[in-house]
């Protein structure tokens, strides 16, 4: 990857308009949420507006289709979740995060190599940005097509 | 070369069983235990230290899986509030049922204290699909059942590390004894905690950067053997440092990938874990389950004990009879951690194979009888609630 973007950090390319959640929001607010934004992943942050989790399309599913999840997976945190009456009670906790000085190329090699579609950037524990996988293919095709 | 043959035909037996079982609307392991019990039938000789082996690499990820996926101890405070007195009172009333029943048919003191902390974890998995089946997930009682179960699990490996310790002594400890365990305990919990908040978050920044492949797997399945390996330096048993290995891990962003994740699992619940409950049913001699009435009354006492015990725990907080009843049938299935239990007592030599042999019948049957006792419940509410209108 290295050299595809040069001297390129992240906070250039991040989104820095987000649609978040605060912790304390109902499981409504959740679904409202899902409803209105075809985002895959919302980042979720305290009053003091750090990052303390997120919330994806895989736990919504989980929680709308509990009845249908097979057996296996009635885990412990199958049934916390189900349990859950606010956002707390069903993100997860410890997202990976980057920096907004991260160099691109740093954070394109981790999505690429561990599968990761979203990171959250995070100043100071504080949210500041997100970048996705759409944001960095967006910004190759308009480098190949400027060359 | 005979023990490929013999790897293959558990996992395959394993699989198809739980397959089999799962469909008919029971839980998969009832399918991997019956494996080990037909592969004791049709192999002559099996590799036993190739598969013990196998079995206990099975128990170590299946405690350092639910530390690292499954676990949430910052859940445990909302579970304690809604639900410690009923979870105590069936805990220690089936405790003390099973170490009783172990001390009437004249088995030693440390034997029935195993008795009795393998009659007390519940296995949530069971009673989860149950409480859909019923539509009782949502309500009062189905939501302190599966608050219980929370509680249950922790307090389950809490007493699985105190008495797996005690195996690993082989003699009921003295309080020098007890102290020493203690101190142990707090040291490795220390090195443990150092390790998980200092040192594991560092290296794992420098693991995803690395270019070989599967880099953070291969590190998580390290950090679960190095923590089973450091719990027997202390003295404890491996179990034990592969849950708190697991639980550790589940705080690093890295090491909780999805796809990492899923890949411990695929290695855990693909491989080992049902070797592990096969080969519990490859231990037990059937001999021992057809003559004498132990096995009956090691059945009978482990289900009402939870029946009795959580009916009354539940009455205590205001239940109604029915509901009351509801939530003992619901505590009745065991399942992993008591197994686990178990396991260790028997490789230990405290657990003998006569009451290892009714201990497994005893997990068997709590699953099979937990859904139909609370289908029963749920029948007589609804004819009282008709009656009364």
């Amino acid at each position: 990857m290295s050299g595809i973007f040069p001297e390129l950090k992240v906070s250039k390319l991040m989104e820095r308009n987000i649609v978040f959640l605060q912790e304390d929001a109902s499981i409504n607010d959740v679904l409202d949420l899902f409803e209105k934004h075809h985002f895959h992943l919302f980042p979720v942050i305290n009053d003091e507006g750090n990052l303390v989790g997120v919330i994806d399309q895989d736990i919504i599913l989980e929680i709308l289709l509990f009845h249908r999840i097979p057996r296996v997976k009635h885990t412990h945190l199958a049934a916390v979740r189900s349990l859950g009456s606010d956002v707390k009670g069903i993100m997860v906790t410890h997202p990976v995060t980057i920096s907004p000085d991260t160099d691109l190329n740093e954070a394109a090699d981790l999505m690429l190599k561990h599968r990761v579609n979203n990171v959250c950037v995070v100043e100071n524990r504080k949210l500041v940005g997100v970048l996705t996988k759409h944001d960095i293919i967006n910004e190759v095709i308009k480098r190949k097509r400027s060359v | 070369m005979e023990i490929l043959l013999q790897i293959f035909l558990i996992l395959f037996l394993a699989k198809v069983l739980g397959e089999v079982i799962e469909r008919a609307g029971f839980p998969g392991i009832l399918g991997e235990i019956s494996a080990g019990v037909i592969v004791g039938f049709v192999l002559l000789r099996p590799d036993i230290e190739i598969l013990s082996f196998l079995a206990e690499l099975g128990a170590v990820f299946l405690l350092f899986t639910a530390g690292y996926r499954e676990v949430h101890l910052k859940e445990l405070r909302t579970a304690t509030k809604k639900a410690l007195i009923p979870t105590v009172i069936q805990i220690i009333f089936v405790f003390y049922l099973g170490f009783l029943v172990a001390r009437v048919f004249g088995f030693g003191l440390l034997e029935s204290l195993f008795m009795g902390v393998a009659f007390s974890p519940t296995s949530i998995g069971v009673t989860v699909k149950t409480l859909i089946d019923l539509d009782y997930l949502s309500s009062r009682v189905g939501s302190m059942i599966l608050s219980s179960a929370i509680l249950d699990d922790i307090i389950g490996i809490f007493m699985l590390s105190v008495f797996a310790t005690f195996a690993t002594l082989n003699q009921l400890p003295s309080i020098l004894h007890i102290l020493i365990i203690t101190g142990k305990l707090v040291l490795f919990i220390l090195i443990m905690f150092l390790l998980g908040w200092k040192i594991y978050p560092v290296i794992f920044n420098y693991i995803h950067r690395m270019h070989v492949k599967e880099s953070i797997f291969s590190f998580v399945v390290m950090i679960a053997l190095l923590s089973a390996y450091l719990a027997t330096l202390f003295g404890l048993h491996s179990v034990i440092g592969a849950f708190i290995g697991g639980l550790l891990l589940s705080n690093i962003p890295f090491a909780k990938i999805e796809g990492v994740q899923d890949k411990v699992s695929g290695l855990a619940y693909g491989i080992l874990v049902p070797f592990f409950f096969a080969f519990i049913g490859l231990s037990i001699d059937t001999g021992t389950l057809i003559t004498g009435y132990f096995t009956v009354f090691v059945v009978a006492t482990a289900i009402i004990g939870k029946l009795v015990g959580g009916f009354i725990g539940s009455r205590i907080v205001g239940f109604g009879n029915y509901d009351s009843l509801f939530f003992g049938a619901g505590m009745i299935p065991r399942a992993e951690v008591g197994l686990v239990i178990l396991a260790v007592g028997k490789s230990a030599g405290i657990v003998s194979i006569e009451m290892f042999s009714a201990i497994v019948f005893m997990v068997v049957s709590s699953i099979i009888v937990s859904p139909v006792l609370l289908k029963l419940v749920t029948m007589m509410k609804e004819k009282s609630n008709k009656a009364v209108l």
